[in-house]
């Protein structure tokens, strides 16, 4: 009996000692999904942005809410992200959480500040905010942007923004930007980072390539209010530097070592006829291979391969490119050609205007250091725009579509 | 206070000896009419209706003779046709009554608390005029149920017959399925009342002495009345009274049983029992099921594995959903805790209310389920499934989330067989529930740990209960999964069987 009192008061004092401090209550708290920066007016540093989702939004509970809208957005001038979750509350009823939170958008303008990364930090701050956060770069005013689009079939904002933007990464129209990523590549300052980029702005230009576009570039008309997402900022040292097109980040990813992207589909100019070009799923057989070599303290020389499985999808020159091995080899050195060409002219444009590439090519030559300082002195970053820089693309030609063969042309019009 | 309750008892005991008690060591007489009325005091022979005397002559041995048994628990066919036929209607000279009555066995006594014991078993005992001692003839015919169908561990495939409230018929059941010499079926009286019989099954060149040594002191050192049957037994000889956890196996099923006895396992088999004990259980044979092997390898184990998820599920998801209302909410995919949010939004209670009031339902349901007669039983399942789970939910009393993880529960409890199993388990998730509602996870985890070595220390008959998990011995590794019967080769060793291997 003595025994039992003394565990129960001991048992009591851990629970009162202790108690339940971070308890809280789900349905007591607004979730915040995608929480948006903007430089501030006058004397505010910055304007918080909140997409706060709606839970009852598309339930088959009784009773009511199914009349509210899918969630609501505020902007409001303040000090940091972790004080809005307070100054919120002036508006919205309940307590807020980033606990469901996926989604950091900045707006350009506030991105180029230098003091952009102060404001970046208060992210590892709040135990709530996960690394796995996906960085968004938009356009125009990220509150504009995110009060602005709604689209049309996927009306909850946590299920558009996840299914739109892990689709853009799997077609790799849009870097996989997370914040851990962000924090390491500021963090070492020799690499570049690359940012999700999206816009409601629709400003169409015509280029040469079809893939040659960044976020509200693509001619598109019948959906109204919605985003486009492709193309990538471009941030070094914590600051947005500049931006890449759809096209180049694509590159981009071939070129980096550490990724394997599978399963982007890119059209190449068809070498037996000038006016039709070729679409192929391309997917790299291995990630690509980085050879560096450093020598008396001089500018490194930088050889990439890259193995490539392409599946040729459309034939509109009618050639029979599968039964002519001739003709095959002629498309793929084509292929080859057109890849490395296109690479050479953005490792060239790394080189000349951002003086740093994106490509993760700072770890490789780590390897060639054995210590850190070392590593330091050498300064890679100063290096880099001097590096001789090969690449060489191998092209496997898959399949040619379901259908292989089509028909030639003479025999169709007799 | 218990101290002086007990030597007050013990005082009493000295003070007030046994009605009759001096009576009963003495002898029987010579005297055919003096050892009658000694019986007739015992049985308070006229108002006893049950208990018969019949006086009779004896022409073949010319003397009169005194026939008394208790007519309720002995079979009047064989005492007139076996018995007083011959005895009354053979004229040859004999000089034993054996060469006379026709019934397999007789036994001669002349202590009248012997013959008491036989005749309450079911003997009835013949005095002779001049014999110094009494004829017991076997005739016991108790009323019981026939051999019927198990009612609580149901298979699918393997035998369905169950034990029944005659301990004889359980014990010619087990030896249908052991026919061995070596199967021992040793009785002891247990109570001192009553003298309840208690049959202690082993065999004897593969049990553990030293076990068996043990589980006899331990049925033999009782003091007390009474002890109807295996459920009061039980907690008279386990180790922990007080713990959630069962010691002992309960089993109805006579295959289980014999196939514990094969591995060296002691069986315990009494009258008005329908099921037996089994010792030493460990953990693992309240998980198993007689149909995990009875079923082909794959099949087998397939159950295995569901059960297993049954027993976390029942444990934990109650507590979980507790934990993840309170404390965890981003640990969830965001869609599910939204859906989570949105059918909590109009429950008046916090989580833990919500979870324990539908629980406590459940419970409430099961129990009244059980306890009510059969014509109304419908009714209390209707009652159950609609004003529980569609009003409680319309009402915004409980979230719909709430009811599935409670019925989930619920039924996955009822994958562990087991009905003592089945109640620790019961209890062991109230207990993670008030934990998860205290500290989340973190509650939960650090519960599931102390429960976990708890489990791990406490010891059934001598064997730890985890056993051969942890600690391990030689056994044929049949815990969480099985292997396939040309595998198993060692019985287990934490039994210590004289005989390990299996072939």
């Amino acid at each position: 009996m003595k025994r039992l009192t003394r565990v129960i008061v001991f048992l009591l004092c851990i629970v009162l000692l202790a108690g339940c401090w971070d308890q809280k209550q789900v349905e007591k708290h607004a979730y915040v999904f995608a929480i948006g920066l903007d430089k501030g007016e006058e004397n505010d540093p910055i304007e918080v942005t909140y997409i706060i989702v709606n839970p009852d939004y598309g339930s088959q509970q009784q009773g009511g809410g199914a009349n509210e809208p899918a969630f609501e957005t505020i902007t409001f001038p303040a000090n940091d992200i972790i004080s809005a979750k307070d100054t919120a509350n002036v508006i919205v009823a309940k307590e807020i959480t980033y606990d469901i939170a996926r989604l950091v958008s900045v707006s350009e303008d506030f991105a180029k500040e230098p003091d952009f990364i102060r404001w970046m930090y208060d992210l590892t701050k709040d135990p709530e905010i996960r690394r796995d956060l996906q960085l968004l770069v938009t356009k125009e005013k990220t509150s504009d942007f995110l009060k602005n689009n709604k689209p049309v079939l996927e009306t909850r904002p946590h299920e558009y923004y996840k299914q739109a933007l892990e689709r853009g990464k799997e077609t790799s129209m849009i870097p996989f930007s997370d914040l851990l990523t962000f924090f390491r590549i500021t963090e070492t300052g020799e690499d570049l980072y690359l940012s999700m980029y999206g816009t409601l702005e629709k400003t169409p230009t015509t280029n040469e390539s079809t893939d040659n576009f960044k976020a509200g570039e693509l001619k598109a008309s019948g959906i109204s209010g919605q985003a486009q997402f492709a193309g990538s900022a471009v941030f070094m040292q914590g600051k947005m530097i500049g931006t890449l097109t759809a096209e180049e980040t694509r590159l981009a990813y071939l070129l980096n070592n550490t990724l394997n992207p599978q399963g982007m589909v890119m059209t190449f100019q068809d070498p037996k006829h000038e006016k039709y070009k070729v679409a192929g799923r391309v997917s790299l057989d291995s990630p690509a291979k980085v050879k560096l070599s450093i020598r008396d303290n001089k500018s490194p020389k930088i050889n990439v391969h890259i193995p490539l499985n392409i599946k040729i999808f459309t034939n509109h020159s009618m050639v029979n490119y599968t039964k002519d091995y001739s003709k095959k080899e002629i498309l793929k050195k084509s292929i080859e050609k057109e890849l490395e060409q296109k690479m050479n002219t953005l490792v060239e444009k790394t080189k000349q205007e951002y003086k740093a590439q994106p490509f993760g090519w700072s770890l490789t030559a780590r390897k060639k250091f054995s210590t850190i300082p070392e590593f330091n002195s050498y300064n890679w970053l100063k290096k880099y725009p001097d590096a001789e820089v090969s690449i060489s693309v191998n092209v496997r030609l898959g399949q040619f579509g379901r259908q292989s063969e089509v028909p030639k042309m003479k025999e169709l019009r007799k | 206070m218990r101290r002086k309750y007990m030597r007050s008892k013990a005082k009493r005991e000295q003070s007030t000896p046994d009605i009759g008690s001096s009576i009963k060591e003495t002898t029987i007489e010579k005297n055919l009419n003096k050892t009658v009325q000694i019986f007739q005091s015992l049985y308070s022979f006229p108002k006893n209706k049950d208990v018969t005397i019949r006086h009779f002559h004896i022409p073949a041995l010319q003397k009169d003779a005194a026939l008394l048994h208790i007519s309720t628990i002995t079979s009047a066919e064989t005492i007139d046709t076996d018995i007083l036929k011959p005895l009354m209607t053979i004229n040859e000279a004999a000089q034993q009554i054996d060469d006379l009555i026709t019934v397999p066995s007789t036994s001669k006594e002349n202590k009248v608390k012997t013959i008491c014991k036989k005749i309450n078993e079911g003997s009835a005992a013949i005095f002779i005029d001049g014999e110094e001692e009494a004829i017991l003839i076997n005739v016991a015919k108790f009323e019981g149920r026939s051999v019927e169908q198990p009612q609580n561990e149901n298979v699918v495939k393997g035998p369905k017959e169950a034990f029944n409230e005659l301990a004889q018929t359980n014990i010619s059941l087990v030896r249908k399925k052991i026919k061995s010499e070596s199967l021992v079926a040793e009785s002891f009286t247990i109570s001192k009342r009553s003298k309840n019989e208690l049959y202690v099954l082993y065999i004897s060149d593969l049990v553990d002495d030293k076990l068996l040594a043990n589980v006899k002191k331990r049925v033999q050192s009782l003091n007390t009345d009474s002890i109807q049957n295996l459920g009061i037994l039980e907690q008279y000889i386990e180790e922990r009274r007080y713990s959630i956890f069962p010691s002992t196996l309960y089993t109805e099923r006579p295959d289980r049983a014999a196939s514990f006895l094969e591995d060296g396992y002691i069986v315990l088999v009494m009258d008005n029992d329908p099921a037996c004990l089994v010792l030493p259980a460990t953990f693992w044979s309240f998980f198993h099921s007689s149909e995990d092997h009875y079923l082909r390898f794959m099949y087998g184990n397939f159950i295995r594995l569901l059960r297993l998820i049954a027993l976390f599920i029942s444990v934990f998801i109650s507590a979980i959903y507790v934990a993840i209302t309170n404390f965890h909410s981003e640990m969830i995919p965001g869609d599910l805790l939204l859906a989570i949010i949105a059918t909590r939004d109009k429950v008046p209670f916090p989580g833990l209310v919500e979870v324990l009031l539908m629980e406590l339902s459940f419970e409430l349901i099961r129990e009244a389920g059980l306890r009510v007669p059969t014509p109304i039983g419908p009714t209390i399942g209707i009652v159950g499934a609609l004003i529980l789970g569609q009003a409680a939910v319309q009402a915004n009393i409980v979230s719909p989330i709430v009811v599935i993880a409670v019925a989930l529960s619920g039924l996955s409890s009822f994958a562990i067989g087991d009905l003592s199993m089945n109640f620790a388990i019961r209890l062991m998730k109230f207990l993670f529930i008030f934990a998860a509602g205290l500290v989340g996870i973190f509650g939960i985890t650090a519960l599931f740990t102390v429960g976990f070595f708890y489990l791990v220390s406490i010891k059934s008959f001598g064997v730890p209960y985890f056993s051969p998990l942890a600690p391990s011995y030689q056994s044929s590794g049949d815990t969480i999964f099985r292997r396939t019967l040309q595998n198993e080769l060692f019985r287990p060793g934490y039994v210590k069987p004289k005989d390990i291997t299996k072939r």
